[in-house]
């Protein structure tokens, strides 16, 4: 028979997480608005990159292309950026995205790459631990959320282009969490270098490419353009992945409040008929003595 | 009215700008140059400088960007700058209070913005 100040304090104690995981959900779903709205206002940009990039790739000769476009012949070492969070409680995010690194690092060591991750938030780099202890080229941490300005993600870009062209790496990955809806985050990998090149966009088809103008030409545009789309495409990553962080934790805390609800009800209900029996027996035991008398 | 060409100013962190102008004067870098409606298709790299918006022989818009590219088609002009601040509606002081609070190349480009105004 559990005693009734233990019940008690047990159903304390669950009230006040639940208070906590819902204040949490509440600030995450507050900050969430702010963060899709960057995300959001951040895709046009991003759009117009690829677009741009995609119609001057269709133009460059691919053997004399920049090799930030089309990647190194000899591919040997690999690059992954991963993208986590800084902080826990939200959910699977991290551990989804720690899956899929574990699973690209196995396929990517299988045929034949030697590895190195670039750890983006805290999260990641704790939960893979001594696994990439010894393929760790960079990280860095707490320039997600509310600080997270162009300048970091160039800084990140800028880099990755410097141990590329110091031949650390030959090819570059980017796996982070994609904000689909507030219920909703995809692991997404993207290729960088050599950079993904959408479909080409209408103005080709448009057969306006012939007459195309360049100041001051192709191969000087395209240069100036690729280190520009690698920290567009990390920035873009990065707003994602936070906004995407922020959904997650408001949909866990959301049904970490909702347990807490049910697990209250349950403790109540035991503490009621506790509560109840004790009463019977203490009841029995005045009749049976009255009886006894 | 004269014939109209379709502006789009784009930073990373949201559309700037998007309306039609009579002419635009961008910042290349070999140098400004203006673009009116129906211009040939040119893709430009751009230097730090002012980008001019012009009406009825007026400049009406000026916003200082820091580089990036402009793409001129037959459906407009499309200009893609890391940072961009509009001249005309910032104050110098808050720009300046702006680059206090940020690092490396962004205060730097604040400063000069501030200096601009």
């Amino acid at each position: 028979m559990p005693n009734l100040k233990d019940l008690k304090t047990r159903i304390n104690s669950v009230k006040s997480t639940q208070k906590i995981t819902s204040a949490m959900k509440m600030v995450a779903a507050a900050k969430l608005r702010r963060a899709q709205e960057a995300a959001e206002s951040g895709r046009p940009y991003t759009a117009r990159m690829s677009a741009v990039i995609a119609r001057l790739a269709a133009k460059s000769d691919r053997s004399s292309a920049s090799p930030l476009l089309v990647g190194r012949a000899d591919d040997k070492t690999h690059l992954l950026v991963i993208v986590s969070a800084d902080k826990g409680l939200c959910g699977g995010f991290n551990g989804s995205i720690t899956r899929a690194a574990r699973k690209l690092i196995a396929e990517k060591q299988a045929s034949g790459h030697k590895v190195l991750v670039y750890v983006v938030g805290r999260k990641a780099g704790v939960a893979l631990g001594s696994e990439i202890a010894d393929k760790i080229f960079s990280r860095i941490e707490g320039v997600q959320g509310s600080h997270l300005t162009f300048g970091t993600a160039s800084e990140i870009g800028q880099k990755i282009i410097d141990g590329f062209e110091a031949e650390t790496f030959d090819s570059v990955s980017l796996l982070y969490n994609r904000f689909v809806n507030a219920i909703t985050q995809t692991v997404t990998h993207t290729s960088l270098i050599p950079a993904e090149v959408g479909a080409t966009d209408e103005t080709v088809a448009d057969g306006l490419t012939a007459s195309y103008e360049y100041e001051p030409d192709e191969a000087e545009i395209l240069s100036a353009l690729l280190p520009r789309n690698l920290a567009t495409q990390i920035f873009s990553a990065l707003l994602e992945s936070s906004a995407a962080e922020l959904a997650a934790r408001m949909t866990a805390m959301d049904n970490a409040t909702r347990n807490a609800g049910d697990m209250i009800d349950r403790l109540t209900l035991v503490y009621n008929r506790t509560r109840q029996a004790n009463i019977t027996k203490e009841l029995i035991e005045i009749i049976s003595g009255a009886e006894a008398l | 009215m004269a014939e109209t060409t379709q502006l789009e100013l784009v930073t990373p962190a949201r559309v700037m700008l998007s309306k039609s102008v009579e002419m635009v004067v961008i910042p290349g870098s070999e140098g400004l140059f203006g673009v009116l409606a129906n211009h040939a298709p040119v893709l430009a790299n751009l230097q730090r400088g002012v980008v001019e918006v012009h009406e009825g022989g007026k400049i009406i818009d000026r916003i200082m960007i820091d580089g990036g590219v402009a793409d001129v088609t037959a459906h407009g002009v499309t200009i893609l700058a890391e940072r961009a601040e509009n001249l005309d509606t910032a104050s110098s002081q808050e720009v300046r209070e702006r680059a206090l609070s940020s690092t490396g190349v962004d205060a730097e480009f604040l400063n000069v913005v501030a200096e601009a105004i």
